[in-house]
């Protein structure tokens, strides 16, 4: 019976060696093959002896070739390790890591979402003779083996919904939060809460949590892996990938493939190795903290020893985490310096925090965050520019504490008072005013009455309907444009310079908005000569060396004259002065990478420190630049963390969408402002038609993502016409400003 | 300035006729367009029979349509009638901007914008020291400033002595009676306002209100003007007065001059009233270097105080009562039309106002098929008879066959036909008026056997108080 088992088992690992070396002629795959048919020809002629050792004799084989393989591992090769049913998953975890635990999230199938397993664990500790329950809430995507109802870890809106309501529990409770990310990607679709939305809500949310969290990465896929993934320690296992998008999805982009055309296998596997996705890569970039090391081809449930060394390793994170803000700031580094010596099982940490050491553990994760990604975008540095800008930021800062912290609070009381004077001396001076009032009148200097009433009054005329300050190339042409919308609603032609001149790019017929570019905005919804540009000389690179990408940013630079696809600057509208990051659809579809996550940043503090109004205004965006990988999908935590820190101080954010806003960008920063608005022309969603009917096979309706419908599932807050954004924007400022951050 | 033009007439019936007319007096061709609603209309067989080409088009309303038509027939100059394209500034911009130009028979765009805007023409009136209706000249949105206004308005009236004072609200993006309320009282003047503005913002987008003394029992009149396309030295075609109206507002009988101070008796001085509105008009068309036909039309209130209303800055229906009355270097039979397409055409005007004289009463009456009992209901149906006995003092113009049954379209105002009566004073232009409709033959049927309505008792009726005040 033994015999058949380690048969069974052989049969087993040459399998999965066989699927992870899938499509390629490995000669020790084939050799092994080849062994392994042998002896199951000959094993039963065989005595049971010989048998056994024959057997041994192939187990060893299989050992060495199994660490001979390892070393040849690809990017590619990892990913479908990862994806692998014998791929340990988040119940072989909970078994094995935690000391007990009790599913909360649901039960298999009966689950509001499957692929989302929530879990009450703890972990238990003995120090001497006392023994300690250390509860944690464990919250990550369960492939269950390939079982069909956990959608492979493809998460749904509802499933982030259900993480992040348990993560307020464990707020809540005060205990840590261990997330373990096994996930391809989010599943796409707009229902509420909303793919996006919901993930944006998690990023928000997990920037604010008073407790540690560690998140373990195995498949890290965009979007639906930043939904548990902004933590305190990210660790990375050896044999996982953290990428922007699969590189499946990176070769259809690549290759720029219709709908129903499928990738090479090549381009595929070129896809993955530059995307730079593997564990070593990301800690190598400084995305993860560290790597821990899975078995030769990776993990699977058997590996106890491995299951081990991650118990240790999130014991050791989270301890680690509770340390470094902990109160006693001298007894911590002492312990802290002491505990990495000594076994991590041996030591008690309390992993409860008191007011001020939750508010260092957020200080410390801004910061984390804030210093990412610094390599990945260039800026001329020059010494001395450097130094003053950094004395510079550190005297508005000053000014700003001076300014808004202690003098805010006099001047209200200045204020009051001065006003309550002046009433006094109205009731003072109100007899001899009537009576200077009579004496006017009796003697004839009566005022006119028809006066203001025939006269030329005076008016501002600054805006006609036609004074559109700028004028569309667009309009230039004699040309009649049709209206993509005449079939359903009748509309005539229109002549371009009306159509573009005149009515701003806007149907007359029926209210379609045409595409405009981003100049328009800037000249008709700002006041004039009111725009000053921030941060220009942050500028978007190639961080990964993704081939052929260096000539297509050139050439985007050279299109646009700007430097990176946002533009950040200091604006006025009616005199109110609001801090501006504009994401340009012309510049490589308004991607978001390394430099255009750094400027927003750096605008959302200035408006921080200045206190100011802070719009993002989308003019497009196509998500995350995928060409830059992690370098871009990192963005998503890191500007969301800014814009919680922004609206805590006070800031009044506004997001208003013009074009296309798609994936990353509004799963994070954009969708978590609590004011969003679209212009009429907007569509807003987390991924495009052919991703959606790839994933999920669904064939979408063609207005399944335009603002009307994000309006009506709850997404956004309103929908406005391209004509009134400066009104509605001014109307904004004035009835959305928070007490601190006044619009005035 | 001799070339013959090709000219498309942009517009259909009784002045599409009266285009092609003025077309064959100054030896120019010109192009018709018609809709399938219209293939019965006079005006395309008459465009034929002038040896004009014809087009068919499906609708009178799309532009694109219209300069495809242009290009087809080589047309050099458009000439958009009245209504449809008349006062669209942005189809004239097109006409003279385009790559293959249209002379566009009109004031210049920049005129017809200018004076299109009521706000604007309001202001200009203003500034220019000619008198407009009292109230705001600019939309306001400050809830304080509107009642201000709206407070003053009522001291203004009571102090002039209204027995009634009652405010118009408006909103200002609105239009054709959309968003108007009056006021009678100051105290309900907030909620007014406020449902205003709610209209305004719902309908418009733009909450802007304008506040205005509303008028009562007034009279209607207009003045003709003229000028070539220097814009200098325009001259005036007198006045008329379009008091006796529909429900609807809408004219039924024009008389030309605006009042006969001679024959009647007024509580002010009407020649002084006429003489003034039309100085005013002049001073704006000299201010805006107006280059065409237009009209100013003015409300006289019952104590002779005329206010500007606006300006229509296109040939109008009635330019044909004005026109009969005129004599230029003592010649009659002046074509209004005729002298706007050729001075739009480029040629100089060639007389001052020193050389035009009026003489005698001309009375227009506008013959519709419609219900003046039942709030002016359009009647719908076929015409199977329609004559009258031509008079070297009658003119009419029509569409309407008369040697053929006739179905009148839907799509289009139900206007039948114009009659000019001219008589050498009042009352024998009334006279010869009543003679005419008692006379005129009118019959038709309409599709469940009802026979037809017309407006020709309302317009005798009318017709024995005219120009009364």
């Amino acid at each position: 019976m033994d015999r058949d088992r380690r048969i069974q088992e052989l049969s087993i690992r040459l399998r999965y060696l066989q699927d992870i070396f899938l499509g390629e002629h490995n000669p020790d795959v084939e050799l092994l093959t080849t062994r392994f048919e042998e002896l199951c020809a000959r094993v039963s002629d065989l005595s049971a002896d010989e048998a056994a050792r024959q057997i041994k004799t192939l187990e060893e084989l299989f050992g060495f070739l199994e660490r001979k393989l390892e070393r040849q591992l690809s990017p590619m090769h990892k990913v479908r390790i990862v994806r692998h049913p014998q791929r340990i998953c988040l119940k072989d975890i909970l078994e094995n890591v935690y000391d007990n635990y009790t599913e909360i999230g649901g039960q298999d199938e009966y689950s509001i979402d499957p692929s989302m397993l929530i879990a009450r664990a703890y972990i238990t500790r003995k120090r001497g003779k006392k023994t300690y329950h250390q509860p944690v809430m464990v919250i990550g995507q369960e492939k269950g083996h390939g079982q069909e109802f956990r959608n492979g870890g493809s998460v749904k809106p509802w499933g982030n919904a259900k993480a992040l309501h348990y993560m307020k529990v464990a707020e809540t409770e005060g205990i840590p939060i261990h997330t373990y990310i096994f996930t391809p990607g989010s599943y796409p679709i707009e229902d509420y809460p909303g793919a996006a939305q919901q993930i944006a809500r998690n990023l928000y949310e997990m920037a604010g949590l008073k407790v540690p969290i560690v998140a373990v990465i195995s498949e890290g896929g965009s979007g639906g892996a930043e939904a548990i993934g902004l933590a305190d320690t990210r660790i990375m296992m050896s044999h996982g990938y953290y990428s922007v998008i699969s590189p499946e999805g990176a070769a259809a982009i690549e290759g720029r493939l219709k709908e129903g055309e499928r990738a090479t296998p090549e381009l595929i596997a070129r896809c993955a190795e530059a995307l730079k996705i593997t564990a070593d890569d990301n800690r190598a970039m400084g995305y993860v903290d560290w790597v821990i090391h899975e078995p030769e081809l990776g993990a699977r449930p058997e590996h106890y020893a491995f299951f081990r060394k991650l118990r240790k390793a999130v014991i050791a994170s989270t301890d680690e985490i509770v340390l470094e803000v902990s109160n006693l700031r001298l007894f911590r580094s002492w312990a802290l310096k002491r505990h990495r010596g000594s076994d991590v099982l041996d030591v008690y940490v309390r992993w409860s925090l008191d007011a001020a050491a939750q508010q260092r553990l957020l200080w410390r994760r801004y910061k984390k965050y804030r210093r990412m990604a610094q390599q990945a975008y260039l800026e001329e540095r020059y010494f001395f520019k450097k130094a003053v800008t950094q004395v510079a930021d550190a005297l508005a800062g000053v000014y700003s504490y001076l300014r808004y912290e202690l003098l805010g609070r006099h001047q209200k009381k200045v204020t009051e008072l001065a006003e309550d004077v002046h009433a006094e001396m109205q009731v003072v001076m109100s007899r001899p005013a009537r009576w200077w009032k009579r004496l006017k009148e009796t003697l004839g200097l009566k005022p006119e009455a028809a006066a203001g009433l025939v006269a030329l009054s005076a008016w501002d005329e600054g805006r006609g309907q036609d004074g559109w300050r700028y004028v569309s190339p667009q309009a230039k042409h004699d040309r009649a444009i049709p209206c993509p919308r005449a079939r359903t609603n009748g509309c005539l032609d229109q002549w371009a310079p009306d159509l573009f001149g005149d009515f701003a790019g806007v149907c007359r017929f029926c209210g379609h908005h045409f595409p405009m570019e981003y100049q328009w905005y800037l000249h008709n919804v700002f006041d004039p000569g009111s725009i000053t540009e921030f941060f220009a000389d942050v500028e978007s690179t190639n961080p990964l060396k993704f081939p052929g990408f260096d000539e297509r940013l050139a050439e985007a630079k050279k299109k646009t004259g700007h430097k990176s696809a946002c533009m950040t600057f200091e604006a006025r509208i009616e005199g109110i002065p609001l801090m501006v990051a504009m994401l340009m659809a012309a510049f490589r579809g308004g991607s978001v990478g390394a430099a255009e996550g750094e400027k927003f940043i750096r605008a959302i503090e200035r408006a921080r420190r200045k206190q100011l109004p802070f719009l993002a205004y989308v003019h497009g965006t196509a998500g995350i630049r995928i060409q830059e990988g992690v370098n871009g999908v990192i963005q998503m935590p890191r500007c969301t963390l800014a814009v919680r820190r922004y609206i805590e101080a006070g800031g009044l954010y506004l997001v208003l969408y013009d074009t296309n806003s798609y994936a990353g960008p509004v799963a994070s920063f954009l969708g978590c402002s609590p004011y969003q608005f679209a212009v009429r022309s907007a569509n807003i969603g987390f991924a495009g038609r052919s991703v959606i009917k790839e994933t999920t096979g669904m064939d979408i309706p063609p207005d399944y993502h335009n603002a009307y419908q994000a309006l009506a599932r709850g997404h956004i807050q309103g929908i406005w016409d391209r004509r009134e954004i400066r009104a509605n924007l001014l109307q904004s400022l004035k009835t959305m400003g928070g007490p601190k951050l006044a619009s005035r | 300035m001799n070339e013959r033009h090709t000219i498309l007439i942009a517009n259909r019936g009784e002045i599409a006729i009266r285009i092609m007319e003025a077309c064959r007096k100054l030896g120019h061709a010109f192009v018709a367009v018609y809709t399938e609603a219209d293939r019965q209309s006079e005006h395309c067989v008459l465009a034929q029979q002038w040896g004009g080409a014809l087009f068919r088009i499906s609708s009178y309303l799309d532009a694109n349509e219209l300069f495809a038509v242009a290009d087809a027939s080589g047309a050099t100059a458009v000439h958009p009638g009245y209504g449809f394209f008349a006062e669209d500034f942005r189809f004239a911009r097109r006409a003279v901007q385009r790559t293959r130009k249209l002379q566009f028979i009109g004031p210049s765009w920049q005129v017809i914008r200018e004076l299109g805007d009521k706000i604007n023409t309001k202001r200009l009136a203003r500034k220019l020291g000619v008198p407009t209706v009292p109230g705001s000249d600019r939309p306001i949105t400050d809830d304080l400033e509107a009642e201000a206004m709206a407070e003053s308005l009522f001291a203004f009236q009571e102090e002039v002595g209204v027995k009634r004072p009652v405010v118009l609200v408006k909103a200002s993006a609105g239009g054709g009676g959309m968003g108007i309320e009056e006021v009678d009282d100051l105290g309900k003047f907030r909620a007014v306002l406020r449902r205003i503005k709610n209209y305004a913002r719902r309908q418009f987008r733009d909450d802007g209100v304008l506040i205005e003394q509303r008028i009562f029992d007034f009279n209607h009149l207009e003045v003709q003007i003229l000028a070539d396309r220097t814009g200098k030295d325009p001259v005036h075609f007198g006045t008329r007065n379009c008091t006796v109206q529909s429900t609807g507002r809408q004219k039924r009988i024009e008389v030309a001059p605006g009042f006969a101070p001679t024959t009647l008796r007024y509580a002010f001085d009407a020649r002084k009233v006429l003489d003034d509105i039309t100085d005013y008009s002049l001073r704006i068309a000299r201010e805006v270097r107006y280059d065409s036909v237009g009209t100013w039309e003015w409300i006289v209130s019952p104590t002779g105080q005329p206010f500007l209303m606006e300006v229509n800055t296109r040939i109008q229906v009635e330019n044909g009562v004005s026109a009969r009355i005129a004599r230029i270097r003592g010649q009659g039979g002046v074509d209004l039309i005729a002298e706007q397409i050729r001075t739009g055409l480029g040629a100089p005007l060639g007389y001052t106002q020193k050389d035009i004289a009026f003489e005698g009463v001309a009375i227009e009456y506008r013959i519709i098929a419609e219900d003046p009992d039942n709030r002016f209901a359009p009647w719908v149906g076929r015409i199977t008879r329609f004559a009258w006995q031509p008079q070297p003092w009658l003119s009419v113009h029509t569409h309407v066959p008369q040697d053929r049954p006739y179905e009148i379209p839907t799509d289009f105002d139900p206007n039948l036909a114009l009659a000019i009566v001219w008589g050498k004073d009042l009352s024998e232009a009334k006279a010869r008026g009543l003679e005419f409709l008692s006379q005129l033959e009118l019959e038709g049927v309409s599709a469940t056997g009802d026979p037809l309505r017309s407006n020709i008792a309302f317009l005798q009726r009318h017709t024995s108080d005219l120009l009364v005040f």
